[in-house]
């Protein structure tokens, strides 16, 4: 491991702005993926995703200054602004695209799951995971938020509360109400009777 | 703790720092008692494992490199503007500086030469104000000067000898080394150089270029057209 890549985002962020494109690539590698897992679970489109993520880092290329180190850490700096451009795209247009990449002939190319023992677990888990990602998708914006950090992202009620820029009582009261959402949702699709309480 | 209290808070005790260890204790004993709160548990336990599944799905993923790629070339295309820019404006102030110091200089040197054709001009009206003075300083400006110009007004004295009329008595050669005098005479003292005078107009003043020899004495004579 090269020193550089020990070096803290907000030094290599202060060489980048100097233009040392090492240093930038270094940060969006760093960051890159955590920004791209939230983009895609929250718009539930890759490309919608890319273009998140590739606007964040322009972002930070075009104007470093805007990053204050005194104020957090530079991944939550990025999560605010994926945040905003997250909400901005929810906000112009409607769910479009699965989170599945597609292949040229409209199939799905797939996740290949380590442990998918047999071609029918495989797909069985498939689908429970499609059924989980079409509910999630179908949430309300603030629901989803707060079910991508706490639960995908696997954050602290603390740390999504000040990533969603709430606080904690409300994080947890659209969490509770999310996955009441999403449980209500995944039973009535594999048939099992809702519960009076799950939605409430 | 009770069953609303429990959905509220209850449910996710576990992860929840904010909860206190008391709050989390009483959710847990509420949740051992209450088989509808059990059930919700259940079900929100369930819920959580769908969804750490998702999870994994996505784990892996990550940007594609086609956004590193244009990132980079941004990158670059950014910086290497910023230096064109900068190296740009550095040229120009330098191109500024020079054409001021090539203005001022010129400035300055046309200034000095202005100056000096003016004092000229000043010093050519003063001389021509006393002509002999000129004509002294001119003779004298061009002999210093051009060492040709002498040879060429010996010349002119030699063309100017040839109208010079020999007094009786004198040689050419003596008249080599000798000075052209102009002087206002009566005509009748030609006579006294041994030169006919007519009577009539004898008493007549006229002026007379005289060739004074070494000796103090007139060489030749002429009578300048007027």
């Amino acid at each position: 491991m090269r020193i550089a890549e020990l070096e803290r985002d907000d030094v290599l962020l202060r060489r980048a702005a100097k233009g040392d494109e090492e240093a930038f690539l270094l940060i969006y590698r760093r960051h890159q993926a955590a920004m791209y897992r939230f983009a895609l679970r929250m718009t539930g489109n890759t490309w919608a995703a890319e273009e998140i993520v590739q606007d964040v880092f322009m972002t930070l290329m075009r104007d470093p200054k805007k990053y204050d180190p005194s104020r957090g850490a530079l991944g939550a700096f990025l999560y605010g602004v994926a945040r905003n451009r997250v909400m901005k795209h929810l906000e112009r247009l409607p769910r479009e695209v699965a989170l599945e990449e597609k292949n040229e002939d409209g199939t799905g190319s797939g996740v290949v799951l380590q442990d998918a023992s047999t071609p029918a677990s495989w797909l069985e888990k498939r689908e429970r995971v499609r059924q989980v990602r079409d509910a999630v998708q179908e949430l309300p914006v603030e629901f989803r938020e707060a079910v991508v950090l706490c639960e995908l992202e696997e954050l602290s009620y603390e740390e999504a509360a000040q990533m969603a820029g709430c606080p904690i009582g409300t994080i947890r009261s659209r969490l509770h109400r999310g996955k009441a959402l999403l449980m209500a949702k995944l039973e009535m699709l594999r048939g099992v009777p809702r519960r009076a309480s799950a939605a409430r | 703790m009770k069953c609303e209290e429990f959905e509220s808070i209850g449910l996710d005790a576990g992860r929840d720092s904010s909860l206190s260890e008391a709050e989390g204790t009483a959710a847990r004993e509420h949740a051992a008692t209450c088989s509808h709160c059990a059930a919700l548990q259940d079900s929100w336990d369930a819920a959580g494992v769908e969804l750490r599944a998702f999870a994994e799905d996505t784990a892996m993923a990550q940007a594609p490199a086609r956004v590193e790629m244009r990132l980079r070339q941004e990158f670059r295309t950014r910086h290497v503007s910023m230096k064109v820019r900068r190296t740009a404006v550095i040229a120009g102030w330098a191109l500024a500086t020079a054409a001021v110091l090539v203005g001022a200089v010129s400035w300055v040197n046309w200034r000095g030469i202005n100056s000096g054709a003016a004092a000229k001009q000043s010093k050519t009206s003063q001389v021509g104000a006393n002509p002999a003075a000129n004509n002294a300083d001119v003779a004298n400006n061009n002999a210093a000067a051009q060492p040709d110009s002498a040879e060429s007004e010996t010349l002119l004295a030699d063309n100017e000898l040839s109208d010079f009329t020999l007094l009786p008595g004198t040689s050419p050669a003596d008249t080599l080394d000798a000075a052209i005098l102009r002087v206002r005479m009566q005509r009748s003292s030609l006579g006294a150089l041994g030169l006919p005078v007519n009577e009539e107009r004898a008493s007549e003043w006229i002026q007379v270029d005289l060739l004074v020899g070494n000796d103090g004495l007139p060489q030749a004579v002429r009578l300048p057209q007027e």
